[in-house]
């Protein structure tokens, strides 16, 4: 087509050139004929004529076809653009490389972004979209719904296409001899043609596998684990796995790139929920009380309409069922905001990034709009010559946009591979979680994230450049062909001088951001979590699997704590159902208090810890009132409970008030509180005070433990506590070993990445400012050369000269200091989230950040006005 | 306008009708062939002539216009028109002698 319009227009030139040669060939002829001689009648035609490129350029325009014009000057203008920045080079590389970090920045941002809320379900088409069907407490709890109560909103519900249900657990899974603690999604049995993902070989689960308890004993694995665990082979279909011990057949893989419905973490193995009861041990399908599902489908309507749609059915089906006991109602939410996955921790982080990160990109627009107005004065005189051979001012501004463009494009591409060395750092600090998920955040640049950095591009190429170019096209041509070069009128001046009072400002705001945020890591790090974490070794397993009843269980942890005691280099251990700071919270219990009865809508509940006698002391945990457990606590005798002290203080008042009083879990038996401890922090450093309960290990038994050993020196004591498990059997799997401050700090990773990436987005931005400071007050001292020297011919000292044009850099980074400041004041109230024992108006924050900005500036001022007193008055007033 | 009353007469080309013009007004008019070609083109994209590629009463190639039907109308819609204002401004040039 392109080529046949081309080939079409030569034609027509060609045919414009005939016709205007006959006209001529004519006119020589008639005057011939009427006497004249040949060469005077040629001169004479031609003369008529008039001028001959005119009349074709003339003729050409009136063919239309405006818009090919306009692309044909745009590309003439690249090309244009493209030479003259290959003849500044210097120029050119500063700009694209200040733009590349500038986009760079944005774009790892984004993609980050774009893998979690835009697409957060690798492998899944429109994601994004899909509803999440939950169940909301009175108190604003939000839990799985039970699978009777799913059963009968997935039968009823309209405003989903379909809706399957799934649950996330950690169980253990073994291949033949090797076993390993794994998140394994529980699916209904339309979980994969609700999601629309196929399998690579065999089948996925199907709505066959939904029918009747117990009676479906298949599994589908994910492809990442086919390859991982079965070398791809395809024979892996008909195997059998282990999960907790129960033998499930494998009936398929899954696509490649499908890897669960959590964002942020890769799960392998979909068991179907009619084997629920045979993995855990416990038959719930049919208790309405106990939550377990969480529903997923695309909606058929918006977010709104459905949750009201599924309130309305909620009402509606709780008076057929009177089971519940809390105040509760169906809802549903929006991916994005679902409770499970990496989303809900990252994003409010990623918004703060996100924040940041536009503001570095308006430092680095204000950056390269000042080199761009600097090159702007240089080229004045070809801009003054263009205006007189009579360019529109329009046509001006396209050139110079064009110019722009020319630079961010590169800038773009390069901003992109910036995203792709930020996207390394970030996947550095995704320390894997203990006995946890595998981190799966697929944030590799893709169509979207390019299409981002492009928009992004073209859109800082229009701020950058359309304002200095809207100056540039403003020009006095009479001043310019006299060739004045000094600046004329303040108003150039004053541009330039707001621009460097923003990048002041700016960077201000993000070195306070980054100061709070590696401040709340310091105080983070140094909190006081409540337990001792040196020294400690952490190796957890499950004896179930391997084979262990409780009775022989049981004999099996006695033999282990005292192997492990009589190791000369332990100096305690224990052993526990919990691991603290993995950044999960455990699983939760209905919780009883005697004497003190739920208020209604009250969603009363608390997580438990299994812990063996000497737990609280091996952590330096200390007992507030009453006794810590002892081995005397067995079965068979009262049972007992261990509380904290905010569950103390919050239903007693006081813990020696708790003692002797009793509470229950799960509605099983009463245990008196024979104990009230001091909290620690169990899940997150960063967690509010909750109530917790330790049970003693001897009357609550728990197959899947994790030896806690504290040695007299850490070296060596990891190695060293694996070796005793191995020691009493050699053949239990070990899941995870891991040091406890190890755990701290994968407990902080996320404080780790957010202040790394603002300390990375701060430097840029001092960097910048101080190129942006350095560039305006050496331009300002090249074009006051001349002035300088007067100044100094009549007396005027160096040092005059110095504090002049130090003054006037520091007078800019004053003023952009407190409009920082300000900024930095309001911004800092919305980060308090994120913030951990600093406060948002930290005096040592905002100061530090204010030295760090005034020395950048002083610094950049001070080398450009050292060399204008250097001036040397005699060279200087000879220059003119 | 003029372009289209001198090829009225049957088609033509440039050169015949730069003459033509320049005849019939007695050389007052002298149209430029810097304006001449480009309004012939334009004429040719809004389909009021035709154009094409003939052999000249002198032996020569030239490229003719000829007026086509939606041409001719235009034509006569722009007479009307071009009477009208002749009419009007003589109508205020000679104010009527009887009413003076």
């Amino acid at each position: 087509m392109k080529l046949w319009d081309w080939f079409l227009r030569r034609r027509r030139e060609d045919d414009l050139q005939d016709e205007i040669r006959a006209h001529l060939s004519m006119a020589v002829q008639d005057r011939i004929a009427s006497g004249e001689d040949p060469a005077h009648a040629h001169r004479a035609s031609l003369k008529e004529f008039g001028n001959v490129t005119l009349t074709r350029e003339a003729a050409k325009r009136s063919w239309g076809g405006a818009w090919r014009d306009r692309v044909a000057e745009f590309a003439q203008d690249v090309r244009f653009s493209v030479r003259v920045l290959l003849r500044s080079p210097g120029y050119a590389l500063v700009v694209i490389a200040v733009l590349a970090l500038g986009i760079g920045a944005n774009v790892s941002v984004f993609s980050l972004f774009n893998a979690l809320a835009l697409k957060p379900i690798p492998g899944v088409e429109r994601s994004a979209s899909l509803g999440v069907l939950v169940s909301r407490t009175g108190a604003g709890r939000i839990l799985p719904l039970s699978h009777p109560d799913f059963r009968d909103m997935q039968r009823e519900l309209r405003s989903f296409e379909q809706i399957a249900g799934t649950s996330m657990e950690a169980l253990t899974i073994g291949y033949g001899l090797r076993a390993e603690r794994q998140f394994v999604e529980i699916v209904t049995g339309n979980y994969f043609q609700v999601l629309g993902v196929r399998a690579s070989l065999g089948r996925t689960l199907g709505p066959s596998d939904d029918v009747a308890p117990g009676k479906h004993p298949v599994v589908v694995i994910s492809d990442d684990l086919w390859r991982r665990e079965f070398g791809s082979n395809p024979g892996a279909i008909g195997q059998a796995i282990k999960v907790n011990g129960f033998p499930l057949t494998i009936v398929g893989v899954s696509e490649p790139g499908f890897r669960g419905t959590i964002p942020g973490l890769a799960l392998d193995v979909f068991v179907p929920v009619m084997m629920a009861p045979q993995i855990r041990g416990v038959d719930l399908l049919a208790v309405r009380k106990a939550p377990m599902l969480w529903g997923i489908g695309h909606l058929r309507s918006g977010i709104a309409a459905a949750d009201g749609e599924a309130g309305a059915l909620w009402t509606r089906l709780a008076t057929l069922h009177d089971m519940r006991e809390v105040d509760q109602r169906a809802a549903v939410i929006p991916m994005w905001s679902s409770p499970f996955g990496a989303q809900t921790y990252m994003l409010p982080a990623l918004a703060l990034m996100g924040l940041m990160g536009v503001l570095l990109l308006l430092v680095v627009c204000a950056n390269v709009s000042n080199l761009v107005l600097a090159r702007g004065v240089t080229r004045r005189g070809e801009i003054a010559a263009r205006i007189a051979l009579g360019a529109s001012r329009g046509r001006i501004l396209r050139l110079l946009v064009a110019e722009s463009l020319v630079l961010a494009l590169p800038g773009a591409a390069l901003g992109v591979g910036v995203a792709r060395a930020l996207g390394v750092l970030l996947r550095n600090n995704n320390v894997t979680i203990a006995g946890g998920p595998r981190p799966f955040i697929d944030a590799s640049p893709d169509v979207t994230v390019a299409a981002f950095a492009l928009a992004l591009s073209c859109g800082a190429a229009l701020v950058f450049g359309l304002v200095p170019a809207l100056r540039s096209s403003r020009v006095n041509l009479a001043g310019i062909m006299k060739d004045d070069l000094s600046p004329r009128g303040g108003s150039r001046g004053r541009l330039r001088d707001a621009l460097v009072v923003a990048q002041v400002a700016v960077s201000l705001l993000l070195l306070v951001g980054t100061a709070l945020v590696v401040r709340s890591l310091r105080a983070a790090e140094t909190s006081d979590t409540g337990f001792d974490s040196r020294n400690v070794a952490s190796v957890s397993f499950d004896v179930k699997p391997d084979g262990y009843d409780e009775e022989r269980g049981r004999a099996f942890y006695q033999r282990l704590l005292d192997t492990v005691r009589a190791d000369p280099d332990v100096e305690s251990a224990a052993l526990a159902s919990q691991l603290p700071l993995t950044l999960v919270e455990g699983a939760s219990h209905a919780l009883d208090i005697d004497g003190v009865p739920a208020r209604r809508g009250e969603d009363r509940r608390a997580p438990a810890n299994a812990i063996s006698p000497d737990y609280l002391r091996m952590l330096r945990i200390p007992v507030l009132a009453g006794r810590d457990f002892s081995r005397a606590d067995t079965p068979d005798v009262r049972q007992v409970a261990i509380v904290n002290e905010t569950m103390a203080r919050r239903y007693w008042t006081t813990p020696a008030q708790a003692l002797g009083r009793r509470i229950r879990l799960d509605n099983g038996q009463w245990r008196f509180v024979v104990g009230v401890v001091r909290d620690i922090k169990y899940a997150r450093v960063t967690e509010d005070p909750h109530p917790y309960v330790y049970l003693p290990l001897d009357q609550a038994y728990r197959s899947d433990l994790t030896l806690h050993v504290r040695g007299r020196r850490a070296a060596g004591l990891l190695v060293r506590a694996q070796n005793l498990v191995h020691a009493v059997d050699a053949d239990l799997p070990i899941l995870t070993a891991q040091m406890l401050s190890d755990q701290m700090a994968v407990a902080l990773s996320i404080f780790t990445m957010v202040a790394s990436i603002l300390m990375a987005f701060g430097v840029i931005a001092i960097i910048l400012t101080a190129l942006g400071t350095y560039g305006l007050v050496s331009y300002a001292v090249s074009h006051s050369t001349h002035e300088i020297g007067i100044r100094l011919a009549i007396g005027a000292g160096r040092g005059e000269v110095l504090r002049r044009f130090l003054t006037r850099g520091l007078r800019l980074g004053v003023v952009g200091t407190i409009v920082g400041v300000v900024a930095a004041g309001a911004a800092a109230r919305a980060l308090s989230s994120l913030l951990y024992g600093v406060s948002a108006t930290d005096a040592v924050s905002f100061s530090s950040a204010v030295a760090v900005v005034i020395a950048v500036v002083l610094g950049a001022s001070l080398v450009p006005a050292w060399r204008a007193s250097r001036t040397d008055p005699i060279a200087a007033l000879r220059h003119r | 306008m003029l372009i289209l009353q001198t090829l009225q007469w049957g088609p033509q080309h440039g050169y015949a009708i730069s003459q033509t013009i320049r005849a019939q007004s007695s050389e007052a008019l002298k149209v430029e062939t810097g304006s001449l070609y480009p309004a012939l083109h334009r004429l040719e994209r809004q389909r009021w002539v035709k154009a094409d590629w003939r052999i000249s009463e002198t032996n020569q190639r030239a490229k003719y216009y000829r007026l086509t039907p939606t041409g001719k109308k235009q034509l006569l819609k722009e007479r009307d028109r071009w009477d009208q204002l002749v009419a009007a401004i003589a109508g205020v040039l000679n104010p009527n002698p009887l009413k003076g």
